[in-house]
This record gives C-alpha cells, structure tokens and sequence, in this order.
C-alpha cells in the first residue's frame, strides 16, 4: 500500500493539470488555486517521502517493460528540489501571469511537466523514463508556443533540437538493453568497451541537450525572449537542468563504469569547458536581460558536466552542487527579471538603470543571486565552484583555466548587467516604478536566502543530499563541505574576482556606462568578427542545419521534378497505351475471345508439362 | 437437410406453374423472397432447421449425396443476399407481372443451381448443376431481347460451352483413372498416381474450364459484353453470386479438396490470378461505360481470390474466402448502383453523367464506399482480405505476386477515383437538374448490401477468428 | 484400330461440313450425320444404351425438329450466302496451320502416359444405377429441361406476342 505512494508525485500535479485546463476561462482564480494547491500538495509529497526508501512495479506490458518507480535518496532528492522550484515559481506565476493570454494551457503544461519530470526522475525503467521523457518535451513545447508572436517558431526550434537528442537517447536506450538484458535501471552496469560507449554518449546527448550544453543550447536564448518568464525560470534555468543533471549523474555513476582513465570523461570535459567559455561570452554581450541570463543558462551547465565528466568524487560532488546552486541563483534571476519586466515594462538593458532605489528587495535578491552565481565567498556558488576547480586542476590545467576565465567574465558580465539595470541614473519613464507585489518578492526572498544558507551552511546540502549520492565507497571517507582546502584555489579565484571588478571599472570609466562595461571585449580585434558572426547565427547548428536541410531540398527538389514527370507523364502515359492497348484487343469478336481461351489453356498445359 | 435448398425452389418453380399460376403471378415475387431470407437465416443458423417438418420428409425422399462445411454456409450466405437483393431489384425494374414472373421462375431455378453446386460431393453432378446455372444465365442475360443483349449471351453460350467441353474431357479422364466421379473417390484414387502427365493434363482442363466460367484473363472475353449487356438485376445476380459460385468456388472447392495443391499448378494459379489483376484493371481504367468498368474490376478481384488461393497456404485460403464474400457484397452493391444510374439518368454513359452525389446522395455514398472497399481502404472489409491475401503471398515467400497485389490496389483505386469523379463528383450537367433518387427498390438493397460492407469490415477480428479461420482449417487439414 | 481412326476422321469432317456448309438445312443434316457416326463410335466401344439414345434422340428427334423449323424461315439469297462464305474463310483461313502447329508442338514434347488404371467395374443395371447411384444428376437434368422450357418461352414465345 505504502508503495503506491511513489505514483502521486506524477499524478497529482496531472490531475491539477488537467483540471487547470477545464476550468472556464472566465472562471477567476479557480485555475489558480487547483494549481496552487496541486503543487503544494506535491511539495508535501515529496517531502514528505524524504529520506525514505520505496519500490513500486506494475506489471505492464511485458517484454521486460513493467512500469516501475523507485525513490531513494538521489531521487527524492530531485523531486524534492523540483517540487520547491515548481511551487516557488508557481506563486510567482499567479501574480506574473495575470492578465495574459492562454492562462489555463500555462498552468496545464506547467503541471503536467511537473508531472513528468517527476516521472522521468523517478522512473526505474529506461522505456517507461524515455515516456516521461518525451512528454515534458511535449508539455515543453507548448509552454513555449503560448508566449505570443514569433515563439511558435521558437517552440519548433526547440522541439526539433530536444527531439532528434531524444532520439539519440531512444537509441541508447536501445542499445543499453541490449547490452545489458535488462531495461531496469537499477540492475544495469555495463563497462565503458565500444558498444557501451557508443550507448554512453547517445544517453548523454540526451541528458546534455535537456540540461542545455551547447551544441544543444540554441533554442534557450530564443525562448528567453519568446516565451513566458516563469517557464524561464521553472524550466531552463531549474527543472530541465534537474533533470538533466540527474540522467548524466546516473548514467555515468551507475549505468555505466565511468573513471578518470577512459576518454568519455575527456569528452565530458571538453564539452563542459567549452560551453563554459562559448556561453560566457555570448552572454557578456547581451543588451538583453532575459537574453543574457538565458546564456548564463547554458554556461553554468559547462561546469556540471566538467564537474562529473572529471569523474572524481570532489568534481562529481562539486557538480551536483553546482546544480543545485544553479537551480536556485538562476531561477532567482529569473523571477527578479520578471520582476523587473512586469514593473518597467521592459528588459532591454538600454532603456534600464538605476531601479535600485525603486525596487531596493529586487535588487538585493540580485545581488545575492549575482554573487553566488559569480562565485563570491560566502554565496553557494563560490563552494560548488571551488570544488569543481579542485577537480578540473587535478584532470589537467586546461580544464581548470577554461573554468577561472569562464568565472571571470561571468563576474564581469553580472557586473555589467547589475550596473546597467539597478544603478546608474534611472530614466524618466522608469521614475514612477514600484516595487514587485508580495507574492512574487516571496519566492525571490526565499531562494536568496536559500542561497545565502546554503553558502554558509554549505555542509547542510552536501552531507544531507549529495554525499549520499555517491555513496561511502566512492567517498573514501572524505568529506567535502565545510571552507575548501585548497588555498591555492581560493586565492587565485579571489583574484580572478578582483581583476573582472578592476576590468568593470576600467570598462565604466572608458565608456561612461555599466551597459559599455565590456565593449572593449566585444569590440576587441579579432573577437568582433566572431561575435557579429555568432549574433547572425551563424554558429547556431540549427541554422545550420536549416541551411543544410535547404540545400538538400533544393537537391531533393530537382529530384522530385524528375520523380513527378514519372508519375505525372510518364506512369500515366504509360497506363493509357496499356489501358488503349488492352482497349483495342477487346475487339467484340467472339471467336478471338475464343481463341485467347484455347491459347491460354495451350500454354497452360505446355507450362504444366514442362515443369513435372 | 441440404437437398431442401434445391428442392425448395425448384418445387415453387413447379407448383407455381402448374396449380397455381393465377395466383402465383402476383405473389411469386413474395414466395422468392420468403425462400431467399430463408436461406440466409439457414446459412447464418443452420442449427435453426427442424428436422421434423414437411420439407424434411420430402428432403429424405430423395436420396441426394451432399455435404456442407463452413465455406459452404459462406457461399449460402452470398447466394441468399445477392437473391435477395436481385429480387427486389426485379420488383422495382421489370414492371410486367408476365416478365416478371419468368424472371422469378429462372431466378429459381438459377438459385437452385448455384445450391446444388456448393453443396455437392460428386464431379459429374457438379457439371450438371454447372450446366444449370450457365442455362438459366442465358437466357436471363437476353431477357430483355436487345440486340446487345443477344450478342452477350451468345458469347456467353459459345465459351461456356467450350468450358463445359473442357470440364466433360477432365471428367472423363478422372473417371478412367479413379473409377468413381464422387469427390473422395477422385481425390484418394489420385494419390495413387502423383505427378502422372495425363492426370495433370486433366486437372489443368477442368480448371481451365473454371477459368473460363470465372472469366479470368485471358479467358476472359465473354465476361464484359455479358456483364454489361444484361439488365440490372442479372447484372447484380451474374457479378455477385454467378460467375463466383461457378467459377471462383468451385476452383477452390476442386483445387483444395479433390486435386490437392500441386506447385505447378498453384504456380498457375497465381500467374492467372496476377495478370487478371493487373491487365484487368488496367482495361477497366480506359473504360467510360459504367458497367463495363465494373465488369473489368470484377476480373481483376477476381483475380485476388485466385492468386490468394494459388498461394496455397491456410492464410491464403482464408483470405481468398473472405474476399470472395467481399467481393460479393462490394460489387453486388456497385451493380445495384449502376442499376439506379442507368434507370434514373437513362445512361450508363459515364462522360454523359457527372455530378450525381448532389441528388443521389445514398447511390453516391454508398458507391463510394463499395470503391473504397474494394480498393482496399481501411477499415473496409475489403480491405482485410486484400490484407490477408497479401501477407500469405509475403509469408509464402511470393514477393512479386505480393507486390503486384498492392500494385492493382493502386490501380483499383485509380479506376474506382476515375468512376466516382466521373459519375458522382464534379458539376451536375444540365440536362441532369431534375435527376432524382431511386425508389425503395433500388434503396433497399443499397443500404443493406452497404452495411453488410462497412459492419464486416468493423467486425473483422470477430469475422476472422470465429468465421474465416475455422474456414481454413477445414481446408488446410 | 484404323476403323476407329477412319470413323474419327469422318466424325471431325461431319462436324466441319455441319459448321461451314451454306444453307442451315445442310448444316441440319451435317449434325444428325455427326450423331450417327458419333453412334457408331458408341457402339464399337461397347455402350449399346447410350448409342441407342444418341441415335434416337439427337439423330432422330433434335434433326427433325431442327429440319421442320429451318424450313419455316426464309433462307439468305444466293449472293449473301456467297459473301457470308468468303467472309467465313477469311476468318479461319489461319485455323488449320495453327492446329498443326499447336499438334506439332504436343507432339514434340514427349508425354509418358504411363497410367495403373483400376479394374473396370462389371456393368451394373442401368435403372439401378441411374436412380441409386445417380439421382442428383438426373434430377439436374430435369431442371435444365425446365430452364430450357423458360428459355423458349421467355424468348420466343414473347417474341411472337410483341411482333403481334
């Protein structure tokens, strides 16, 4: 009976959707209170279930697909941190959301991929987590389409990148039962030989692109500008990378034998590194709000996946950390860029400034969120990061110069977009500016505390949620929270913080404005040429892709010309000699039908005695 | 209890010419049509006889070798539908109370025919009764004397008479080999002497004679003209029951449980079977008489049930009977339509129609639907057996015969879009403003033979499994 | 055995002159020859029953019949006659080639009729056998008489009336 339980996590915030969706549209808060309720009791749930350990299967289809759940400490741990976001983010969206268009689709997909991510999470068969998988891709796609004008095509951008990842991913699946016998995730371990590889990355491909690394990364910048800002909050910059995390955490922990000496790990760096970089500086130039914390986004993603790719306790650990961390500060700059946006009506940076003395509980929950996310001591962020460098420096100095550059021009980008946003001198239009209602500064306060606590008290996280993760046997007995050890670190960090202030300064004083902070980088020789190439898309492999698809349908068209003359000309030309043919044998005369009957049964008979 | 069903109509046909004819003149229409729901019930219920009644007695009287099976109750089934329907058709068209009641006679007898041939155990009886039916569809294909009409009948005596040659010849050879001309005789007699020339000479005779009353390519010829010069209702009756009774039935009757399937002649029959369907249905594309068009298609179906039969597996089987039934249904539907076409537009012209779904919508739908079927478009019953046929084709390893059956659904779907846009679709024409729909006689059958089409094809796992398969495993063991 | 071939010979002609002779009385006559000859053949192969039927029935009956209508129509005049002929042996001016050529190939390709034929069954009492063994044939008979009586009503007997 206690089994059972496992399935209202999904099948609460469905339902909630689900009648979120049938409400009538006229029908006042009714919607938000079924959502509000429906994600406090899901939050009650998975609390609830902290901690402990639960099994449940249902027999269902056979062939090795039974539909089983299981929840134990990484999972819960997930849902659990899903489960605060999603409530968090779904009071901020009460307020938010008011007044627009498509309100109950909002809150239908919002739930439903609450619903589903819990599922996937939860999930202890790789078919029946591919299911949950591919619907929060769906609910995904709508959430992005109700945005407005334009962001349907941006739904169709993102539905194609995350489909054809997930269909490298139904291929490592694939591939991973056939490997191991078994879909059940709990009983697969397979060694890192060719096959296995190949399924690693076809099931990391999957987990990257969810999470947003790059070369998966294009839709999120679209989106940001596109669509809802709760889905930004709740989705990109939380959930997805959750989720994400978690099936990478998963695949490389226990489905297969990830260690330091196999080449996958490189390739997880590498990758990790160069999201950090590419993001970082894309998201340097940004004269966006959204835009810019969208590539943020994709940025911090780079150290997850350095973090766990140096398959290193103290990188793993470091990670997962990050990912927490992530999910807090980044949502929490989300909510403020929502807060801003609904109270200035804008969030282009050039039409911002100086809203601190107006919406002084915004600003600071930036501040701290900006902080953490640039790694100051004493914000979460500054301890995640401190452990991924450990281990980014013990795989080799590349790695770790790659993650102290991307953390510079994150410090310095943060400081371009506080300065330009919340300082300086306001506008006139922005004078008449309030503060954000109560019911979207809450969640703000909130996760900036959370981040703040869990800087302080970083052991509380680390011990609790993440430690476990691992398990004593890998840890070794080392424990990792508390100040870091190495000094080293932490003093060129210091530094590199310093130099990205010093650098705003510079930029400041140089061009007169916190928005031109970082021209002389945008506009340094050799970069600008890149940067206009990437602002043009022409780095983003789904244009890329579009451009190749063109080419190949102009090929293909050429072809089909040439197909529909056979069908259009040549088949029916052919069938009309035919038909004309068979017409004008068809002479009326009976003696010719008579013939072709005695002819037939001839060769009839010749046929049957040739062949005994 | 089998005999009654050819006793039946022919003692109506006797009483009802001898006492009684007066009477009968008026009511014969009523009599056929109690006979021919009696059937259908029979075939559906066969448990539903009572042994104790007066038929019974006289059943007994006679002492007549007959045997049914499954696939018997199906050919039952279609014979008492398409009778039924004709019948109403005959009320609706023929409009003399004399005609009429001729025409109800010979449908009587022809009736009594086509029992005789799905019901009997012995070849020599089943050439007799052959000769019935083919007798009794003479003289109902020049019923109404037109010179068209003559000619298709002539054409009919003249290759009918060559098939019934061939048959005769076959008989005769079996009946040197086995001694004895009953089914079982034949076919235990024949283990004896496998792959013996002369025995394959004559098998491939008679079912050379059977391709002729089947109307197959290329033996053919006589089919079109007959087809499409008979009245409406013979029409009906000769596409749905006639040729398939007597031709299709009986080659698999013949085939499956006297011969035994041999691979050249199973080679044959798919070689028949593939180009009927191809070379039929390209003819039938260049046709712009409506019935003719339904003639050729009825070659080229015709030529499914043969190469599903030639495939020789149990599937196979299974699938050529369902789709003869279909195929019954479909194309009895199609030829009732043509019926109302040409009794309300006065045409069967199909570049002098156009338009008529506007003012005949039940004609027009169901048409469509009949087309569709026998295109074999889901979830219509044709397109199960076309289904079946085409994966025991698959599964026995006959890849091109397989993709020739899907090639002529493209086909069949191209000449049957070719009909509808000529005759439903498209603008109405001007001398046609004031066209109307049929009367009762012609809706009647429509919407019956339509439901039975639509109803099979949405019970088809039901069909299959308590009515098609139980069918081949008669057959297959 | 050449009795039996002469006969066949004469048989196949009879049936020719009956199908292509001018006049229908002559071809009336070429058919009740065709049934003698087909009699004879009976006879020599030991069925006397079925000689004395074909001999009565359709030298005798059937060619009276036929006789007695022909001479009720009136007959093609002698130039259509001439015609109808040429128009005839145009049309089958390839069919003696291509039964040779069809008996040539038949006979290129050796056949081994190598048959065990079952004992032939002593003659049984034709009554006996006929209504025992064959009833469901004779009463199919009947119905074809039956359905050629309707043939003769339904398209001549209502001839008349509509020429009337």
């Amino acid at each position: 009976m206690t089994d059972k339980i496992l399935l209202l996590p999904i099948i609460i915030p469905l339902l909630g959707g689900l009648l979120a969706l049938l409400t009538p549209k006229k029908s006042g808060a009714l919607k938000e209170g079924i959502s509000l309720i429906a994600v406090l009791l899901n939050l009650v749930v998975t609390f609830s279930l902290f901690k402990s350990n639960l099994y449940y299967a249902l027999p269902w289809v056979g062939f090795g697909l039974e539909f089983s759940l299981r929840l134990y400490h990484f999972s819960a741990f997930i849902i659990s941190a899903s489960a605060f976001f999603g409530f968090l983010i779904m009071f901020y969206s009460v307020v938010f959301m008011r007044g627009k268009q498509f309100l109950n689709q909002f809150y239908a997909y919002f739930l439903i991929t609450l619903a589903f991510i819990n599922g996937a999470v939860l999930a202890d068969n790789l078919v029946i987590m591919l299911f949950f998988w591919e619907g929060s891709l769906a609910a995904l796609f709508g959430l992005i389409a109700i945005g407005g004008k334009g962001a349907f095509k941006t739904a169709t951008k993102a539905f194609i990148i995350l489909g054809i990842t997930d269909l490298c991913m139904m291929f490592g699946i694939a591939l991973t039962g056939q490997l191991a016998g078994t879909l059940t995730i709990s009983n697969i371990n397979l060694p890192l030989n060719l096959l296995g590889s190949l399924a690693f990355i076809l099931l990391m491909v999957g987990a990257i692109s969810k999470a947003g690394s790059m070369p998966f990364h294009s839709w999120i910048p679209d989106a940001a500008v596109d669509s809802p800002l709760p889905f930004m909050a709740f989705m990109p910059a939380a959930l997805e990378k959750l989720l994400g995390i978690y099936l990478l955490t998963r695949i490389s922990l226990d489905l297969f034998k990830l260690n330091p000496h196999t080449w996958i790990s490189i390739m997880l760096m590498t990758i990790g590194s160069i999201t950090i970089i590419l993001a970082v500086m894309m998201a340097l130039i940004q004269k966006d709000y959204k835009k810019l914390l969208s590539y943020h986004a994709i940025s911090q993603v780079g150290y997850m996946i350095l973090g766990i790719g140096t398959a290193l306790p103290v990188g793993i650990i470091g990670g997962l950390f990050h990912m927490v961390n992530n999910a807090l500060y980044k949502s929490c700059l989300f909510l403020t860029g929502g807060a801003v946006e609904k109270e200035a009506g804008s969030t282009d940076l050039a039409k911002l400034g100086g809203l601190r003395k107006n919406m002084p509980i915004t600003f600071v929950c930036f501040a701290v969120a900006a902080l953490a996310i640039s790694g100051v001591p004493p914000f979460n962020g500054f301890f995640s990061k401190e452990l991924i460098y450990d281990g980014a420096l013990e795989r080799g100095w590349i790695f770790y110069l790659a993650a102290i550059v991307g953390s510079f021009l994150t410090a310095a980008s943060f400081l371009k977009l506080g300065h330009a946003a919340f300082l300086g001198k306001i506008s006139d239009e922005n004078k008449n500016v309030k503060e954000a209602p109560l019911a979207m500064l809450l969640p703000m306060i909130v996760i900036a505390l959370t981040c703040i606590i869990f800087g302080v008290f970083n052991i509380l996280p680390i011990k609790n949620f993440i430690q476990p993760i691992l398990g004593e046997a890998r840890l070794g007995g080392h424990n990792f929270y508390g100040l870091p050890t190495n000094i080293f670190l932490v003093v060129v960090t210091l530094i590199v913080l310093a130099a990205a202030l010093l650098n705003h300064l510079f930029g400041v004083k140089r061009y007169g404005s916190g928005l031109k902070a970082v021209d002389h980088i945008h506009y340094a020789p050799g970069l600008s040429w890149i940067y206009n190439k990437a602002e043009g898309r022409f780095f983003d492999p789904y244009e890329i892709g579009l451009n190749l698809v063109n080419v190949i349908s102009r090929v293909g068209y050429g072809i089909d010309r040439g197909i529909d003359w056979i069908y259009d000309k040549f088949t029916v030309n052919l069938t009309l000699a035919l038909t004309g043919g068979i017409r004008k044998l068809h002479t009326g005369n009976f003696s010719v039908y008579l013939a072709w009957s005695l002819l037939g049964m001839f060769f009839v008979i010749l046929f049957l005695l040739r062949s005994i | 209890m089998y005999s009654a069903l050819i006793l039946k109509p022919f003692f109506c046909v006797l009483i009802m010419n001898m006492f009684l004819k007066g009477w009968a003149k008026k009511t014969a229409l009523w009599v056929a049509l109690l006979l021919s729901v009696a059937q259908i019930i029979f075939a559906i219920f066969p448990e539903t006889y009572h042994q104790s009644s007066f038929i019974y007695v006289i059943s007994n009287f006679f002492k007549f070798d007959l045997a049914a099976d499954n696939i018997t109750r199906v050919l039952l089934l279609c014979i008492g539908i398409v009778f039924f329907v004709t019948i109403i058709l005959a009320k609706q068209m023929i409009k003399d109370d004399d005609r009429r009641f001729n025409f109800i006679n010979l449908l009587l007898i022809i009736v009594s025919g086509l029992n005789g041939v799905v019901l009997v155990t012995d070849i020599f009886s089943l050439y007799v009764f052959l000769e019935i039916v083919a007798v009794g569809s003479f003289v109902l294909i020049a019923f109404n004397k037109e010179m068209l009409a003559l000619e298709g009948a002539f054409k009919y005596i003249i290759l009918s008479s060559v098939a019934s040659i061939m048959m005769l010849t076959a008989i005769a050879l079996l009946l040197l080999v086995s001694g004895s001309t009953s089914f079982s005789a034949i076919s235990a007699s024949l283990l004896y002497s496998t792959y013996n020339p002369l025995i394959m000479i004559a098998m491939i005779t008679f079912i050379c004679g059977l391709f002729i009353k089947a109307g197959l390519m290329p033996f053919h010829g006589w089919l079109p003209d007959a087809y499409t010069a008979a009245p409406g209702p013979v029409s009906v009756l000769l596409a749905g029951v006639v040729t398939k009774t007597v031709g299709v039935y009986t080659l698999m009757r013949i085939v499956i449980s006297v011969f035994g399937l041999y691979l050249p002649i199973q080679k044959i029959l798919m070689f028949v079977g593939a180009s009927s369907i191809i070379f039929a249905a390209l003819a039938a594309l260049g046709q712009t008489d409506f019935k003719r068009m339904l003639s050729f298609s009825s070659i080229s179906q015709v030529g499914y049930i043969v190469l599903g039969l030639g495939c020789g597996t149990t599937l196979g089987i299974a699938g050529a009977l369902f789709h003869l039934f279909n195929h019954t249904i479909f194309k009895s539907l199609l030829f009732v339509n043509a019926a109302t076409v040409e009794a309300q537009a006065g045409t069967r012209d199909m570049q002098k129609l156009g338009g008529l779904s506007a003012k005949m919508p039940i004609t027009g739908f169901s048409s469509v639907l009949a087309s569709l079927s026998a295109a074999g478009i889901p979830p219509l019953a044709g397109f199960w057996s076309k289904l079946i046929i085409v994966i025991a084709l698959w599964l026995s390893g006959n890849y091109i015969y397989a993709i020739i059956a899907v090639m002529g659904s493209v086909l069949t779907l191209a000449y049957f879009l070719s009909l509808q846009r000529m005759v439903f679709f498209g603008k109405l024409r001007e001398d046609l403003m004031n066209i109307k729909e049929g009367g009762l006689g012609f809706m009647i059958p429509t919407v019956l033979l339509a439901v039975i089409t639509v109803g099979a094809g949405l019970a088809f796992p039901y069909l299959l499994n308590t009515f098609i398969l139980p069918v081949s495993s008669i057959f297959g063991g | 055995m050449f009795l039996n071939i002469i006969i066949l010979v004469a048989l196949v002609l009879a049936s020719l002159w009956t199908v292509m002779t001018r006049s229908l009385l002559r071809s009336g006559i070429g058919l009740a020859l065709t049934s003698v000859i087909l009699a004879i053949i009976m006879f020599r192969l030991a069925s006397p029953l079925a000689a004395v039927f074909e001999l009565s029935v359709c030298a005798g009956l059937i060619s009276v019949l036929f006789v007695s209508v022909i001479s009720l129509t009136q007959p093609y005049s002698q130039k259509e006659i001439i015609e109808r002929m040429k128009l005839m042996l145009v049309r089958f001016r390839l069919l003696p080639f291509i039964i040779l050529g069809l008996g040539l190939i038949l006979l290129l390709i050796k056949v081994n009729f190598d048959l065990i034929l079952p004992i032939p069954e002593t003659e049984r009492n034709v009554r006996n056998l006929l209504w025992n063994f064959r009833q469901l044939d004779l009463f199919g008979q009947i119905i074809i008489l039956l359905a050629g009586a309707f043939a003769v009503v339904i398209l001549f007997k209502e001839m008349r009336k509509n020429v009337r």
